[in-house]
């Protein structure tokens, strides 16, 4: 009986090294994710997201190289390589080098590889596209007409059901030209839809400009156009370089200000003089008494 | 009055060569000053790149020394001008230490300014290009008047006392001599000089107050008048104040010591100086314990997001040992002591006293830094070291450097003018004994 216990022992104590060996020696496995943007339709790029499950939380991982390929993994059909930036995230602008193979189908595959390092392994990720486009037009009283078309035996079709919002670009984000945030096409790939927002402030022109967007749509990735439309109320600089305010230049202090300060500044000073002119009385007043 | 007596005072008051304490604490400080300088050196040919600032932590341990000699200095207006208005005559013997003590810390804060400047070359484009809608412009129009302001409290009442030093030539030295002959020897103590001393003591004893409140307020508002958690506050001037004039009466307790121990100035400087001064520090300590309930108690019950990061960080977080050590040591430990009549004998009442100073310097540099370090965007892709600020051996070396510096002006002022008004204690035990 005792015997067993000293091999029970034993065996615990391998068995704890053995694993703590396997902890330390495991690597992570990262999760790769890809995404396509289409913007206006000539800015082409796939979006590389990496993550990992660490500790039961998902967690971005930074400075992971990754390298992205159309079709196969095959160096001739490398689209770009580089490293996760500290969301995890790394662009890739689609390269002139790559025209011929994107030419061949309307639909696509890409590949993107991790590089192994010393805390992960190795991944894949993988993601398939349809060729698809947005257009945008208005037409008379403020209205909108966007149509979503996919590539099919090299003619453009149009989509039915594709969310799309129509938005108009503002400096914090896209604000929907009315109440609807989005909208889905009809059976001719189009949408429609009236622009509500009358006195939005424009460029000095008056021009806005419109965004139509397809989003994280499994088949097609992500769309988006854009058309400047004269529909916004003209932005008049105000020209504050001159005027006397607190955020002016040098010398154009407001007025108040110059007097309580310069007020300040010659009553401390006047008192100072004073008192350096009371020293020099008081050297006069010594040097003529006996 | 006795002219033994009075022979007895003045000879206990002369300036006194240094002995071989004297000596050795001359050399550190000047060790440390030339440390200092060698550090500042290096930082002129290099660039700011030695120290630990970054794009973050643009306002170091530099930017914190200057608020800390701002605010010591300060003491000189608390000792020489509140307490001579409201007719406190105890504090005579104590008004030149307070005195020397502002002059010294202006001088330093100005020149520590310079040293955070990157380009110091440079610095006479504040006078030529300075917008007047700036804090710092106001800051550097009353920091020079208040050294200016200073240096005359500082002059005027050492007038009468540069009479009296050059009847001493044998016991001062020939060069001391020369020195004092061309400082005040057309002091003859006529009744019109006297009048006019007095009145222009009484003018700038009156001066002194808003300047100097102007001095620390408007220090307060380079931080207040930007919105940042922990700055982005109405009270800052008042909590400003208040904090000067508890680490300045500090100071003041430290030096008191220090003079009474070395020059043997018992008599002069009694127990019963230390025991009012405690008593006044229990109070400044108090005021300014209040000042910073208010301070952290506010934006801690609304604990807005940016604040919550600050004061978590301040509370229990990176700095909590250096917040709760400045706490303890500039305000409680010394109110614990100072509460107590055996607390405020000399020196008890000199620990807590360098517990204030110690606690309140690194209270400036909490005032300063954390909220560096707590931007409201997110800091991103930014190496790891902008996100921490730990001073390099040549900012510590400038900064010790600079507060060695202060203490060499003091410790040399001491060596060649009577730090007790002789002319005053004279007049005062005069006006006793006739009462």
């Amino acid at each position: 009986m005792k015997k067993h216990k000293y091999i029970f022992a034993v065996l615990l104590i391998l068995f704890s090294i053995s694993n703590t060996s396997v902890a330390q020696g495991s690597k992570i496995d990262p999760i790769v994710n890809l995404a396509y943007f289409n913007n206006n339709n000539h800015d082409q790029h796939i979006l590389v997201n990496t993550k990992a499950k660490i500790n039961d939380h998902f967690q971005q991982l930074a400075g992971i190289k990754v390298a992205v390929y159309i079709t196969a993994q095959d160096p001739v059909n490398l689209v770009g390589k580089g490293e996760t930036g500290e969301e995890g995230e790394l662009i890739i602008f689609f390269p002139p080098g790559i025209k011929a193979e994107w030419m061949k189908a309307a639909k696509q595959n890409f590949i993107a590889v991790t590089e192994p390092s010393k805390e992960y392994n190795a991944a894949t990720g993988t993601l398939d596209i349809t060729k698809a486009r947005i257009k945008i037009d208005t037409a008379e009283d403020k209205k909108i007409i966007a149509v979503v078309e996919e590539l099919k035996d090299s003619v453009w079709t149009p989509i039915k059901n594709v969310d799309v919002k129509l938005a108009i670009k503002r400096l914090g984000g896209d604000l929907s030209v009315d109440e609807p945030p989005q909208y889905t096409t009809d059976s001719s790939g189009t949408i429609s839809a009236d622009f509500k927002r009358d006195s939005l402030p424009g460029d000095n022109k008056g021009n806005l400009v419109l965004v139509a967007k397809v989003e994280d749509n499994d088949i097609y990735g992500n769309l988006s156009i854009e058309k400047t439309v004269p529909w916004g109320n003209k932005f008049t600089y105000v020209y504050a370089y001159d005027k006397r305010t607190l955020f002016a230049r040098r010398g154009r202090s407001p007025l108040w200000l110059d007097i309580m300060a310069y007020s300040i500044i010659i009553i401390s000073w006047g008192v100072l003089l004073y008192l350096i002119f009371q020293l020099f009385k008081i050297k006069r007043l010594g040097k003529n008494s006996p | 009055m006795d002219s033994i007596i009075k022979q007895k005072i003045t000879e206990d008051l002369l300036p006194q060569p240094f002995g071989k304490k004297g000596k050795i604490w001359l050399a550190v400080l000047t060790a440390l000053c030339i440390v200092g300088l060698v550090a500042y050196i290096r930082q002129l040919s290099n660039g700011l790149v030695v120290t630990s600032m970054r794009d973050y932590v643009s306002w170091g341990i530099y930017i914190s020394n200057f608020v800390f000699f701002v605010a010591i200095s300060l003491v000189g207006s608390l000792i020489t001008a509140v307490l001579r208005l409201t007719n406190v005559h105890w504090s005579t013997p104590l008004t030149r230490i307070a005195e020397i003590i502002a002059v010294a810390a202006i001088t330093f804060a100005a020149i520590i300014i310079v040293v955070d400047m990157g380009r110091p070359e440079r610095f006479y484009n504040l006078f030529i290009h300075g917008r007047l809608q700036s804090p710092i412009i106001w800051d550097v129009i009353v920091i020079t008047t208040y050294f200016f302001v200073s240096l005359l409290l500082l002059y005027i009442p050492l007038l009468p006392d540069f009479k009296i030093l050059l009847k001493f030539k044998e016991k001062t030295g020939a060069k001391l001599n020369k020195l004092y002959r061309f400082l005040g020897s057309f002091w003859k103590n006529t009744p019109d000089q006297i009048k006019i001393s007095e009145r222009s003591i009484g003018i700038l004893s009156i001066t002194i107050i808003p300047i100097a409140f102007s001095i620390h307020t408007v220090t307060s508002w380079l931080f207040a008048t930007t919105y940042r958690p922990g700055w982005d506050s109405t009270n800052f001037g008042a909590y400003f104040i208040s904090g000067a004039f508890l680490v300045g009466a500090g100071g003041v307790v430290v030096a008191m010591y220090v003079f009474r121990q070395s020059y043997k100035l018992e008599k002069y400087i009694t127990e019963s100086h230390f025991d009012k001064m405690g008593k006044l520090l229990v109070m400044l300590a108090l005021l300014y314990l209040y000042f910073n309930i208010n301070e952290f108690l506010v934006p801690a019950f609304k604990m807005k997001k940016p604040e919550e990061e600050h004061l978590t960080g301040l509370f229990t977080g990176e700095f909590a040992p250096l917040f709760w050590f400045a706490v303890l040591t500039a305000m409680v430990i010394p109110i614990v002591i100072l509460l107590f009549k055996s607390g405020r004998k000399p020196l008890p009442a000199f620990i807590a006293g360098i517990l204030v100073v110690i606690g309140s310097w690194f209270k400036r540099y909490l005032i300063v830094t954390p909220t560096l370090l707590h931007p409201f965007l997110p800091m991103r892709d930014v190496p790891a070291n902008y996100r921490h600020y730990f001073p390099s051996w040549e900012e510590w070396a400038i900064a010790i450097g600079s507060l060695a510096g202060a203490m060499l002006i003091i410790t040399l002022f001491a060596r060649f003018f009577p730090i007790i008004p002789i002319q005053e204690t004279l007049t005062e035990t005069e006006e006793h004994e006739k009462a």
